[in-house]
This record gives structure tokens, sequence and C-alpha cells, in this order.
């Protein structure tokens, strides 16, 4: 650190050499350090997916990785599209946008991936959006549930979709669910717990917005806002004990709720006040709380009884034994996006062309699973998926480990959304 | 005048630099090499200007991040006003570009002339607390930043003097002669007279003092034209990824910085370069074959951090000295006999 660099010899050889070192390092790496640049054109339809593989958020992502393999590989042993395989290559962003941004030029790029399933959360999706807008590359948004990404005009492009739940679609849902059991149990102190960034904040007041407008009645007597992957929720759990509120909504999510479960539990959180927690019904989140309480009101995530119906069973089972994760509602989104391509490029022939394929994606229904009345489908005016499982389960400490599936009818969802839209600016 | 000839070589080496990186981008049919080189640019230059405080003055800046946020922010939220851009129309680029860098400028005059008054862990916490503090600024004022979202929605990028910045040659020319020109500015600017005052100044700042060195002037220079580059930096940054994100401002960030620095060489002038394009191709090559890219790049820092025990160039500098210094005790003796 202290050792000097004088300019005893103004060397003119030893500078240049040096200067010329590292030009030829940077371009002699640049030409020949990348294997992948050299074989980037192939023969089967590439499929590339930024997404999350490190960090607490891993378990979504590979959740997300496993899902959309186990789709490639039934459509592959299908035969293909037009005889041609589908093949995913995955990077890790670890959740930085620019990242991410870089990662997704690297797919198209590099890897000459033809088509992009942004498998990213939040932040990062935002900086997909506007990469895959810049290179005019077809894309699928499948895990940012972050309403505005396409409800606002600024963030729609003709060529990107989403195949994923959104914020304001669950808002709705969980506010008539809650205003019901409100009305029905004289739940009028409501508190919050929510993760405080952006996604916790918005999602918190949507939600309240809803419960408040169909049980009037109700009010916020406390807020309390933990750190993202904070270690200890004693001061939030302290705030919830003291305000003694009817019930209380939470929408942390991941390792944050397990934690905040597994703390509050200690002090009897549970039995002292109802809860709601939209993120609650993951497997790997319900599995993992140590003690769970029963009576949770539980948005709708990803379970094998939601709908109840042979096909989920069957896609439940095939993703258990074709994978060493557990199923996510990532896992069902990305499945979902990897369909909504392979039933595209049949209509476009296996043809990979942006515009073709966003043509061939805008308004589209597939039969699915994960859908209403077997059926899903990407909204031709905002691009955004509709009629898949919106509403809330109650707990139980056993296996299925929810119950009570309260579903919303899409009906009441399009109009609270259309007036939501309105309010918002977007139409 | 009496700059150019001074700098020459410089100057000459420069321009043989910026049309072999254009060549490059424009001569490969690929998009690969333009978008590797353009997130290098941004890299580098953060890790260059970083270099002008840890290499040459003796401040390890813990928070030099974020002046390269501050500058992306600016540079995208002005593109983003419709007001700026209908009142500048073409003229909307460079002067959001200068906008930047002179917004980021005064920004660091205020930062710095309470920061470099502390030496050493002082300086760096200080440095850092500021970053944190515009961190924070960033992710709360969700109105204007998009809060952890960034700024969503695009940047517009008006034509100006035929240069379009939609045009990925376009913007790869465009950032090319803006890190050029960046790294020219550095290179005077630690070569130069002003340059070896700072070298005086991270060896003796008390001696510095007495020969009449107004050092926390100098140090305040320093702080703030370093700054400003990185500023350019976050603006080649938001050009490359149409936005401009919280994460830019947060500690890693600069950590990441630091690791450049760390990798490349400290007190060779191209060593934060090399450091990022290591750091990068790292990344991406470890990438292709695993996510565990932090634990492949820990084993290579604590490689070059135990085994060399100093970046890369430094390493290689110091073998080509002692080697060039054996060549001539030979040759004395040789002499001598």
């Amino acid at each position: 650190m202290k050792k000097t660099s004088p300019r005893s010899r103004p060397g003119m050889d030893r500078r240049t050499v040096l200067k010329g070192a590292a030009a030829v390092a940077a371009v002699g790496t640049a030409v020949t350090g990348f294997p992948a640049y050299l074989k980037a054109a192939g023969k089967p339809i590439k499929i590339g997916m930024p997404t999350i593989l490190s960090g607490r958020v891993a378990i979504l992502g590979e959740s997300s990785v496993a899902s959309a393999k186990n789709e490639i590989r039934k459509i592959n042993e299908a035969g293909g599209i037009e005889g041609r395989m589908l093949e995913l290559v995955t990077r890790d962003s670890r959740a930085k946008p620019d990242e991410a941004a870089r990662m997704t030029r690297d797919l198209v790029n590099n890897e000459g991936c033809d088509i992009i399933i942004d498998a990213e959360a939040s932040g990062a999706s935002f900086a997909v959006n506007e990469v895959v807008r810049d290179m005019k590359q077809f894309c699928i948004h499948t895990n940012s549930e972050t309403s505005s990404l396409t409800a606002d005009p600024k963030n729609q492009v003709e060529w990107v979709f989403r195949s994923c739940r959104q914020g304001i679609h669950d808002a709705v849902g969980g506010g008539l669910v809650a205003a019901k059991v409100a009305k029905a149990k004289g739940l009028k102190r409501w508190a919050t717990v929510s993760p405080d960034y952006a996604y916790g904040r918005a999602n918190t007041a949507e939600f309240m917005e809803y419960v408040k407008l169909f049980a009037p009645e109700t009010e916020v007597i406390t807020e309390t806002w933990p750190k993202l992957f904070q270690p200890d929720y004693t001061e939030n759990v302290t705030a919830l004990l003291n305000a003694q509120p009817d019930a209380v909504y939470s929408c942390l999510w991941g390792g944050d709720l397990v934690a905040f479960f597994d703390q509050a539990s200690l002090y009897g959180l549970f039995d002292q006040f109802t809860a709601f927690a939209v993120n609650l019904g993951d497997y790997p989140v319900l599995t993992a709380i140590k003690s769970r309480p029963a009576g949770v009101y539980s948005g709708s995530r990803y379970h094998k009884d939601v709908p109840n119906t042979p096909e989920n069973e069957a896609w439940y089972d095939n993703f258990m034994a074709n994978s060493n994760v557990l199923p996510t509602n990532w896992a069902w989104q990305n499945a979902a996006a990897i369909n909504f391509v392979a039933e595209a490029l049949k209509k476009t022939g296996g043809d990979t062309d942006t515009m073709k394929m966003a043509e061939a994606t805008s308004g589209l229904t597939i039969n699915s699973p994960f859908g209403v009345d077997g059926t899903l489908t990407i909204r031709e005016e905002d691009h955004t998926l509709v009629n898949y499982m919106v509403g809330y389960s109650k707990t139980i400490v056993d296996e299925p480990y929810v119950v009570d599936f309260d579903r919303t009818a899409w009906s009441e969802i399009y109009t609270h959304e259309a007036e939501w839209k309105k309010r918002n600016g977007y139409m | 005048m009496s700059l150019f000839i001074e700098f020459r070589r410089d100057l000459l080496i420069a321009l043989v630099g910026l049309v072999v990186l254009i060549a490059i981008g424009l001569g490969i049919d690929h998009a690969w090499p333009r978008d590797f080189l353009t997130s290098i640019f941004a890299a580098a230059l953060l890790a260059m200007s970083l270099n002008m405080l840890i290499g040459y003055t003796g401040l390890v800046s813990f928070g030099h991040a974020a002046f390269f946020a501050l500058g992306g922010y600016i540079f995208g939220l002005l593109l983003q006003s419709p007001a700026f851009t209908g009142a500048l129309g073409a003229g909307s680029v460079p002067v959001a570009l200068v906008a930047a860098v002179i917004g980021t400028g005064v920004y660091s005059v205020v930062i710095g002339a309470i920061c470099v008054r502390l030496t050493e862990i002082y300086f760096a916490f200080l440095t850092l607390a500021f970053q944190m503090f515009l961190y924070s600024v960033i992710l709360s004022w969700v109105d204007l930043t998009g809060g952890d979202q960034g700024l969503m929605g695009g940047i517009p990028r008006p034509v100006f003097l035929g240069i379009d910045l939609a045009d990925q040659y376009h913007r790869y020319v465009f950032c090319a002669v803006l890190f050029v020109a960046c790294v020219m500015i550095m290179r005077i600017m630690t070569e130069s007279p002003f340059g070896y005052t700072l070298r005086m100044i991270r060896d003796n700042a008390t001696r510095a003092a007495f020969l009449g060195v107004n050092v926390t002037r100098v140090k305040l220079i320093c702080f703030v034209v370093s700054s400003s580059i990185a500023s350019v930096g976050g603006v080649i940054l938001t050009l490359f990824t149409s936005g401009a994100y919280p994460e830019w401002a947060f500690w890693a960030q600069s950590g990441e910085a630091i690791f450049m620095i760390m990798l490349g060489g400290l007190n060779v002038f191209l060593g934060p370069v090399l450091g990022a394009v290591v750091l990068r191709i790292l990344n991406d090559v470890v990438q292709m074959y695993t996510s565990h890219t932090e634990i492949v790049i820990g084993v290579v820092i604590m490689f070059v951090v135990l085994g060399l025990r100093r970046g890369i160039l430094d390493f290689v500098k110091d073998w080509w000295v002692e080697k060039q210094q054996a060549r001539l005790a030979a040759e004395n003796r040789n002499g001598q006999e």
C-alpha cells in the first residue's frame, strides 16, 4: 500500500509492454475464453432463464428450474416441436438487477437463446423487461407479482408477457375472504407485519384497501415492518402483542415467513389473533415451519388439491417423481410459461421469430392443470395471466397442511381490477 | 497545448486503444464482444477512479459506488422526464451526461469536504456511511426513484448529432469514446505534478504539508474528480441496462470495485481494468457450469492475495523490474570483469 511507484525510469519500453500485455490478454480472452460463444448456433430451440439460484431465495429459483426442465422433458419425450427439441439454459443473477440484465444479454448473444423465460423476482424482472424491450426478444415473466410490471402502460412491450400471479388479483381475492371472515368473527382491529421494501408495502396497502372496501368497519391499528432477511422478529411480535389487534396480515415470504412463524408461535401469537398470510401456502414454507399453527388463513400458492382435479394431482406426482425439490408457486408459474411457449411454437410452426411468437401468445388459452376450469389465458389487452387459482385456504397441522379453499370468482377480480387500473391512471 | 506535447505518447496509445476497441466492437459480427466490453467500460471506470483514491492517494473509500449510482440515476431520471427531453430535444443526452457528471461532482464536493479531513478507517467508514445514506434515500424515495425496483419503463435516448443510442453499434462506440476519454483524464492527472503530489500525500502527508502542499484541498480535488469519473461509469451502465438500480449504491458494489483493484493491481495504472476483465470473465465462465460463482471467485481472490501477495499487474511489474535489475547487475559485473 505504502509502496511508491516513482517514475524513476521513464522507460517507454516497460510501460508499452505492460499496456500491450494487458490489451493482448483482454482481446485474447475475449476471442478464446468463451467456448459457448463458438458453439452458439445450435439446432434445438434454446430457452434462456435468468433466475435466482443463490441466497435465501434460491429454493424458489431451484423449483423454477426443476419445473421448467420437467415440462421440457415431457415435451421432448413427446417429439419436441416440429421435430426440434427444447433446451433450457439457466443463469444465476443472485437477484441483482444489472446482473440479470447482463445475464439475459449473455443468454441471447452468447448462448443463442431464442426465447427468454424471466424467472427473476421484482427488481431484476424490471431490468430484464428493459433488456428484452431493447433487444426485441420474445420473453415471458414468470415470477414477479408486482402489478405494475404489466398493468402500467409504460412497462408494456409488444413481445413481452407474464405468466404468473399478480399482486392486485391476490389483493382482491384476499380482501374478499378477509372481509367475509372479519364480518363473521367481528374482526375490526387489524395489524400488519410485512417486509420493509416496495413489494411488502405495496402488497399490504392493496390487501388492507380491499379489506376496508368490503368490510368498512375494519381499521388498521398498527403496522410493523421487519427488514428483509431479518433474523430476529422479537420487536415485531412484541409490537403486535402490545397492540392486541383482532387480526394480523402478513406478506412475509420464504425463509422470513418461516422464521417469523417459528418465533411468533413461541409467544402464542396465533392463539390470540386470526392471522392471514398470503405467502404461507407453499410446500417448502409449510414443511419448514416447526410448530405449524392451525387455523391460519393462507393465500393460494401451489397445492396439489388446488384445484382439486386429477390433472393437478397427476402434475404434482410427476413433478415429485422427477425432481428433488418441492413444488412452489414459482414452479407452477414456470411450468405454465413453458406450456405457453410450446403452444405458441406449435402455432408458428417452430418459428421463434419475436413478432410471430408475440402474435401467437397474445390472447392464447392453453389447457392447464393450474387453471380454474382447466385452462389458463394470457390476456390480450395487457399480456398478463388470468384464470388461475386465487383464494385462501386454512392451515391444519398435518398433511395436506391446508384445507377449505375459498376460491375468488374471476368476474369479481375483473371488476375490481378495472377500477384499480382507472384509479392508478393505467387505463 | 503543452499538455498535448507532454502526453503525446499517452494520447497516441489512447487513440490506438480506441481504434482497437471500435474495431473489435464493429468488426466482430456478434453482439457478445460489444456487450462484454460495454459492461467492462462501466466497471473499469468505477474501479480505476476508485484506484485514484486508493492506489495514488492512499484513501481507502468504501463508498465510491454511491457516485457511480448517482451518475446513473441523474442521467436516467433526466431522460425519463418528458419536460427535460421536450425542452432540450436532440440535446437531451449530452446535457443529461454533463448534468450527471456535474451533479455528482457537486454532491462529492459536499461529501468530500467532510470525509477527506479524516484518514484510514475513519475515512473508509464515513464514505461507507454516506453511501448507505444515498442507498436509503434511493430505496425510500419511491415516487422519484422507483424504490427497490429501480428506474422503470426504459430510458429514452433522443438522437443527437446523428448518434442513436438505441442502436447497439452507436451505443458501443459512444461508450468506448467516453471510457477512453475518462481513462485519458485519469492518466493525465496521475502522471502530472498533481499526480505526484497525490503519491506524496499517500506516502507521507505530514511531509507534504511541510513542503507547502494544501493536503486537504488536493485530496478533495482528487475525490471530486474520481467521483465524477465514477458517475460516467454509472451513465454507461444506465445506457447498457436501460435502467438504474439501488444495488449500484449498495456497499457490495464498492466492495466489488475494491476486489477488481486487488485482483488487477494497485500500483499499475491499468491494473483495475485487468481486475474488472478477470472478475467478469471468471463470473461468466463459472456461471456456465455452476451457480456457485462466489466460492470460485473467493478461491481465486484468496490465491491472488495469499499466493501473489499483490495484484496481477503489480506482480508482473515487480517481476519485470527484478528481471531488468538482474540483467543490469549482470552487465555491470561483466563490465567490471
